[in-house]
């Protein structure tokens, strides 16, 4: 029998769709909508195209003219082939999410749920759910109670597709604390709980919802944590287990985890995070999304946690890892999530940063410095960061090539400030030791562009490149230290002992010991009308960090540890004649500080200035004693901090010997 | 410090570490900090001669939360070596926490480790109990000297063919007060007892200098 020709040109099949006009009716209608639906399932340009030829919302019409024309079998069948075509354009393209919710499917699709056909409601939850997988689907204001009672009508149903849409519309639509409360005060953990015994793809559904109730919360995620004794934590636990199901055991561990940090009482035992641990080491060789995002679950889970970095490290975590680095086509994500895992689990452990140290795995991070994406670059830099807190490495040679150090100073002048802030994190460790990654760094014009960030508007710049500076000046030769204070200068480096950041004037102190740390760097303080000296001399007066106060006074120490001239600019400073009464009480100050580290500071200071081998020692002891310091003194000989204590000791043995050989 | 290969050793693989968190742990000194530098002798005297090198020493790090400590060791007239050979260490702190005066490797057993810190006259007031449980549940904390291990990782300067080894450590015992070092090397193929002693350098010209560093 001969049949009418189906045109399946997108123009021709566009131009049939809708209502009215050339559209077509009854099953032509089925047919042009049907065929539609198959051209673009799967197939983004085809999406696109008839994007383009307006096909969305003509679709949309279809859909609103068949679930309002009643029950009849044909608006059924129409009824599911738009919703599909609808949800097929919702799926994996930005701009068909937008033409659906621009042309008004939404209120269409909702009323379809309670169609009496089966097959219609399971078209629309199905369609719905790709909308909502859209971070531009509109949030639902779960804090409106109709809205909750509509998903907890959707929770209720029968149907999974219905029951896994609810579970996409929370996870979507839960952000903020009091809308998990608000989910969580109305039942919706328990139910989520009771559904975990489904399909696999509730399940799924439900986990990203569960996780999105109790992330961050302690309150709810305790409440969770308690449902029906230890039910809930309970289910997790078995679903981690469950090696036929990769995403829905990934799933499961991410709600641990969400658990595990809201409310650590409930997940604390060492036996669970363990278990997490194997789970998700295991969950690394997972293809796909899941094995690409596992990475930075475990990064989560054992951050900051030295007992889970020994755990990971017993099976065999790093191993795994480097070698998905080893892989030539690895995706951006995985990538990153993969140097994140490993920054982390080196942070703590030197047996870690060994793993990492092989030739072959350090020059893949070390490529990753140059990788496109800012993301990778970042965890790179970060990467090598961890791996130069083990000292043991830095003074092998590790990272001191001219090639890697030039590469960081590139990446100084990064147009991310997130790169920017990681590379100096790095350089940072790298300076510490080594005349010849000093040397390297001067000459590669690293120093200038240090002290270009070091004048920064912003802090967190300012913050990590003086600290730089000062590892870069620890334990440097004279000429490498004259060298970096050229590129200073005075007036910037006094411009940071005065930065409106404390932490900041603590590193420019800092970095001002190590200038002064013997060598004859020490003239610089008195330079250009004493610039230097009157900074640190203010800062000590009128701080109330008693960080600053620390690194201020150990500057003190080491210009004391210097000749009569020095000793006396201090003694003036410290103790000053009667005359200058406003300054008299600042040795006393830092002497009675309860801080155990500025009291140790402002007694080397003293012992410096009661060295017996210098002249001027019998005017400052009885300055001292004239000012009370002794006396102080003596009462410090059973401070509670050894330290201290064996200072006092110091000096007064000093101060006794003085005049024992004056008597 | 190194010393002449006699023959090859293998250290054991045990561990002596006895990891108690929350426990009581040496006080931070402000001589046995990042940068300090010290400077003495190191008598490797045998049967055949006396002989004594001259040894330098500079702390590179601490960390007390994990017992732990490193920096390097130069010797200065080794006999045939072109250069002073440097070294680089790690170190134990005994705190009973993170280590007990038990070795538990390298060749060491609790009998040698008791001979070796009985060389120190500090050591005496803790000797019963170290031998009973090697100081497990001993409370350092306000002690005046801090007992270390040091073993040395790799040469800095030469190569692993030099014809020194390094496959001993020392028994080291730091004095809170003036900054003393006095140690013993323990290799059962070196002669024995050799013993290191090293003066803190204040490294002013009339007093004490600090710096410092921060990793990140």
């Amino acid at each position: 029998m001969p049949s009418s020709v189906v045109r399946t040109r997108p123009e021709d099949l566009a131009a049939r769709l809708g209502v009215g006009g050339a559209a077509e009716q009854g099953d032509a209608l089925l047919r042009v909508v049907r065929e539609v639906k198959n051209q673009i399932i799967g197939n983004k340009t085809k999406k696109l195209r008839y994007l383009h030829l307006g096909a969305v919302p003509k679709i949309v019409s279809v859909l609103a003219a068949a679930s309002q024309g009643g029950a009849g079998h044909g608006d059924a069948a129409v009824i599911v082939q738009a919703a599909a075509a609808i949800g097929s354009f919702a799926c994996g393209v930005e701009d068909g999410v937008r033409a659906v919710l621009d042309s008004g499917a939404l209120p269409h699709l909702t009323s379809i749920l309670s169609h009496p056909e089966e097959k219609v409601v399971d078209a629309g939850a199905r369609s719905l759910k790709m909308i909502f997988q859209s971070k531009l689907a509109p949030k639902y204001d779960v804090l409106q109670e109709k809205n909750l009672k509509f998903i907890f009508s959707l929770l209720d149903s029968d149907n999974e597709n219905v029951t896994e849409l609810a579970a996409c519309i929370i996870a979507h639509s839960c952000e903020r604390s009091e809308e998990q409360k608000a989910l969580c005060d109305a039942g919706v953990l328990q139910k989520l709980v009771s559904l975990l015994g489904g399909s696999s793809n509730q399940k799924d559904a439900c986990l990203n919802s569960i996780e999105a109730v109790v992330k961050y919360n302690p309150e709810v995620s305790s409440k969770f944590a308690c449902i029906d004794y230890g039910k809930a934590l309970k289910a997790l636990t078995n679903l981690i287990l469950d090696r036929r199901h990769p995403h829905t055991r990934f799933l499961a561990c991410k709600c641990l985890i969400a658990v595990g940090q809201a409310s650590p009482c409930h997940v604390e035992e060492l036996q669970i995070k363990s278990k997490l641990v194997l789970v998700l080491v295991e969950l690394l060789e997972e293809p796909g999304r899941v094995g690409d995002e596992v990475p930075f679950s475990l990064k989560t889970l054992i951050e900051d946690n030295e007992e889970l970095h020994k755990q990971a490290l017993s099976v065999n975590a790093v191993e795994k890892l480097c070698s998905f680095l080893h892989m030539s086509s690895i995706n951006e994500r995985r990538l990153q999530g993969l140097l994140i895992a490993l920054a982390e689990l080196s942070s703590k452990l030197e047996e870690c940063r060994c793993q990492l140290i092989s030739p072959q795995v350090l020059s893949l991070i070390i490529d990753a410095l140059k990788h496109d994406r800012t993301d990778v670059r970042v965890a790179a830099c970060y990467c090598i960061r961890n791996i130069t807190r083990s000292l043991k490495n830095i003074s092998a040679g590790c990272l001191s090539s001219e090639a890697v150090i030039v590469q960081f100073v590139q990446l100084l002048d990064d147009p991310s400030k997130l790169v920017q802030i990681a590379a100096l994190s790095a350089l940072c460790n790298i300076v510490v030791n080594g005349a010849t990654r000093k040397s390297v760094l001067i000459r590669s014009e690293g120093v200038s562009r240090l002290v270009q960030l070091s004048k920064s508007m912003d802090s967190a710049l300012r913050y990590v490149s003086v600290q730089v500076l000062r590892n870069l000046l620890f334990l440097a030769d004279i000429t490498d230290k004259e060298c970096i204070l050229k590129e200073l200068t005075l007036s910037t480096l006094a411009s940071l002992v005065y930065d409106s950041d404390c932490s900041i004037q603590e590193q420019a102190l800092a970095l001002l010991n190590n200038l002064m740390d013997g060598c004859d760097s020490i003239k610089h303080l008195f330079a250009e009308d004493n610039m230097i000296l009157d900074a640190i001399m203010r800062q000590l007066k009128n701080s109330s960090s008693v960080g600053v106060c620390i690194q201020g006074m150990f500057v003190l120490c080491n210009i004391a540890a210097r000749s009569e001239l020095e000793k006396d600019s201090v003694m003036n400073f410290l103790v000053p004649s009667h005359e200058d009464s406003c300054n008299r009480s600042l040795a006393i100050k830092f002497l009675q500080s309860k801080e155990n580290s500025l009291r140790v500071a402002c007694l080397w200071c003293l012992v410096n200035l009661t060295n017996p081998n210098s002249g001027g020692l019998s005017r400052r002891v009885t300055r001292l004693r004239d000012a009370g310091i002794i006396f102080q003194l003596k009462s410090m000989l059973n401070d509670p901090c050894l330290d201290c204590k064996l200072r006092v000791r110091m000096i007064l043995e000093q101060c006794t010997e003085f005049e024992t050989t004056q008597g | 410090m190194p010393v002449r290969v006699v023959e090859s050793s293998t250290p054991s693989q045990e561990s002596g570490q006895d990891s108690h968190p929350g426990r009581p742990r040496p006080p931070f000194c402000s001589l046995l900090s990042p940068g300090r530098a010290f400077s003495g002798t190191q008598n490797v005297s045998s049967l055949q001669k006396d002989e004594a090198w001259k040894v330098n020493v500079r702390i590179q790090g601490v960390d007390l939360d994990h017992g732990y400590l490193c920096g390097t060791m130069e010797a200065l007239n080794v006999p045939l070596a072109d250069t002073p050979v440097v070294t680089f260490w790690e170190g134990e702190l005994v705190d009973g926490s993170n280590y007990t005066f038990f070795t538990g490797k390298w060749e060491a057993t609790p009998e040698d480790d008791i001979r070796h810190w009985s060389k120190f006259p500090s050591f005496a007031p803790l000797s019963s109990q170290v031998k009973s449980d090697g100081g497990k549940n001993m409370d350092l904390s306000n002690y005046p000297y801090i007992f270390m291990r040091w073993k040395e990782q790799y040469f800095v300067n030469v190569g692993i063919d030099c014809g020194l080894t390094i496959a001993g450590f020392y028994y080291v015992c730091f004095s809170f007060s003036d900054g003393s070092i006095n140690g013993f090397y323990y290799d059962p193929n070196s002669s024995p007892f050799q013993k290191l002693e090293l003066k803190c350098i204040p490294g002013g010209v009339a007093g004490y200098t600090f710096s410092s560093h921060q990793l990140l």
